[in-house]
């Protein structure tokens, strides 16, 4: 009975059967989750974090556990958008269900230059566009932390591309809704966050930090009550489709950020933990909306 | 390579057999795909303490029982966790995952050298070798332990023919020092070593020194890595070894076996 729920969501164009995302860097290029589970049951998949050119990311240790939660460290390895385009767009793009993907840069230009070369593959859906990772030391965390800098990188890909744009939000800014509000007007479409919280681990024995870069990206069930909260103060500052992320692991979780004012979410370190739950998360909501007597479009932001 | 199952195992045995390391047996179909260095991926809780998966290797898989092994040293949270289970519960485990050792070509003399814990894939590795026998005869073995109580899977070698050459640092058992110098001074024996081919795996120094001794005698070798890895299957990126080459590979999916050139150790 269930089964008949509509799950189905459009975020700019973006059209969904369910509101179930995979998390960039999270699900590599859709290779990897293949062996669990028919993947075109997703709502959408976000590719691993591309640049201009490859990158071989950080040195070990990448990643650190912590309660509730992991640190990492990768530093946005990826075969870079050529190799992306030869190698892993082909079996990619044979999927059922719309494939976002994620880009990184140094430079406005760079930025400008991957969507222009991302802009020509027939089929994909959209970019997601990070401008908000924290592990490069040139890379994303300054753009996304001053409402101008996010600006001008928004503006470059929105001059790149006629591909819906997602602007993913860092959460390490003081004002959240000021960044929000100034790439919808430099053109996103959409809004994702959050990204990964700045955190840091000290090893007691060596008496130093953890990772070669000092700084890590925390992700997990730890950070979910600061991004739920970001999902809230951004639904209340702008009218573009926000796509909610940060320590998703059940379908509670899922219906929380969806009340919050997501009109879809994404998982993603608990893919790691749990290979099964972004299905089980949509078989979830399915039953809730059932029970609720509901529907997905009534919920979003009904916590309000 | 084999294709991985993510499931709940039925666990039949999960017994101390030297202090702070255990033997598990679990029931599950993955005992016919399971090859020797791979690894499965464990689920010690129920809950975010620990959040993450435990990598630990198949110590013995049989495929006619169906039985599937693992040797493990309780040192954190999660292997504290796995340590308490009982027969009858359940584990929740992926795998077989990773790239294992491969088999020896035919004619070749193995030789396998194992320090602590790192002894338990070694263990899956020596039998399926011992059971193809086309190499005439059972792999050369060489383990190190810290003391005489640490010692494993000295039995499970002897039941296949293997006479393992055991040493450990406090000299409790067999010789005294480093399997590494036993076997270095084993070496020497050899006019031609192109016939030798090399499994190792244990601390860092063991696989360093191994990896020198291969390249320097030119002889074949393939190391068993330890990381600390998320996801297992080679999308997080986390379980990061420098490669030989440019860039870096994947202990989940591009080992945790490797040929000694392929990797850097530092």
């Amino acid at each position: 009975m269930t089964d008949n729920t509509d799950l189905t969501v459009n975020i700019a164009g973006i059209k969904m059967q369910n509101p179930v995302m995979v998390a960039s860097g999270t699900f590599g290029f859709g290779n990897e989750y293949k062996n669990f589970y028919d993947i075109n049951k997703l709502g959408a998949l976000v590719t691993k974090g591309l640049t201009l050119m490859p990158k071989a990311g950080n040195p070990p240790p990448r990643i650190h556990e912590t309660p509730a939660g992991v640190l990492n460290s990768v530093g946005l390895e990826n075969p870079g958008v050529e190799q992306f385009i030869a190698k892993e767009w082909p079996c990619l793009s044979k999927l059922k269900i719309p494939v976002i993907a994620n880009i990184s840069g140094d430079t406005v230009e760079d930025y400008y230059k991957i969507a222009k070369q991302l802009s020509t593959l027939e089929n994909l859906a959209a970019l997601e566009v990070n401008i908000s990772c924290p592990n490069v030391e040139k890379g994303g965390l300054a753009f996304g932390q001053e409402p101008e800098s996010a600006s001008e990188v928004i503006k470059a890909v929105r001059e790149a591309t006629r591909l819906p744009i997602i602007a993913k939000l860092s959460p390490n800014v003081s004002h959240i809704q000021k960044i929000a509000e100034a790439v919808v007007s430099a053109g996103a479409d959409a809004i994702s966050l959050i990204n990964t919280l700045l955190g840091m681990a000290i090893d007691i024995h060596s008496m130093g930090p953890v990772f070669c870069r000092k700084f890590a990206g925390l992700s997990g069930p730890a950070v979910k009550p600061v991004a739920l909260r970001m999902v809230w103060e951004v639904y209340e500052a702008v009218s573009v489709p926000i796509i909610g992320m940060g320590g998703i692991t059940t379908w509670q979780d899922a219906v929380e950020f969806i009340l919050a004012g997501a009109t879809a979410v994404a998982v993603g370190t608990a893919n790691f933990v749990n290979p099964m739950a972004p299905i089980e998360i949509i078989e979830g909501l399915k039953t809730y909306l059932y029970l609720k007597e509901t529907n997905l479009h009534d919920l979003i932001g009904a916590a309000h | 390579m084999s294709t991985p199952a993510a499931l709940f195992a039925n666990i039949t045995q999960n017994t101390q057999i030297a202090p702070d390391i255990y033997l598990m047996e679990i029931e599950a179909e993955i005992a016919e795909a399971a090859q020797p260095g791979q690894f499965l991926h464990i689920r010690c809780s129920d809950t975010f303490a620990p959040l993450l998966r435990r990598p630990i290797s198949i110590s013995d898989a049989d495929k006619k029982t169906g039985k599937v092994e693992i040797i493990y040293r309780v040192i954190g949270q999660g292997t504290h966790l796995l340590c308490q289970k009982r027969p009858g519960d359940r584990l929740d485990i992926i795998g077989p995952l990773g790239r294992g050792f491969p088999m020896p070509e035919e004619g070749k003399t193995s030789i396998i050298i194992g320090g602590g814990i790192g002894v338990a894939p070694l263990l899956y590795l020596a039998k399926q070798i011992a059971k193809d026998h086309k190499n005439g005869h059972l792999p050369l073995t060489f383990l190190g332990f810290a003391t005489k109580q640490e010692a494993f899977g000295i039995d499970f070698l002897s039941s296949l023919g293997i006479k393992a050459t055991i040493c450990t640092d406090d000299g409790t058992l067999g010789y005294k020092g480093f399997p590494t110098t036993l076997f270095k001074e084993h070496l020497s024996q050899y006019q031609d070593k192109s016939n030798l081919i090399i499994y190792a795996c244990g601390p860092k120094p063991l696989l360093s020194s191994i990896k020198d001794i291969a390249a320097g005698e030119h002889i074949t070798a393939y190391l068993s890595l330890e990381e600390r890895m998320a996801c297992g299957v080679g999308a997080c990126l986390g379980c990061s070894v420098k490669s030989s080459q440019a860039g870096y590979k994947k202990v989940c999916k591009d080992g945790p076996v490797f040929e000694a050139g392929e990797i850097e150790l530092e």
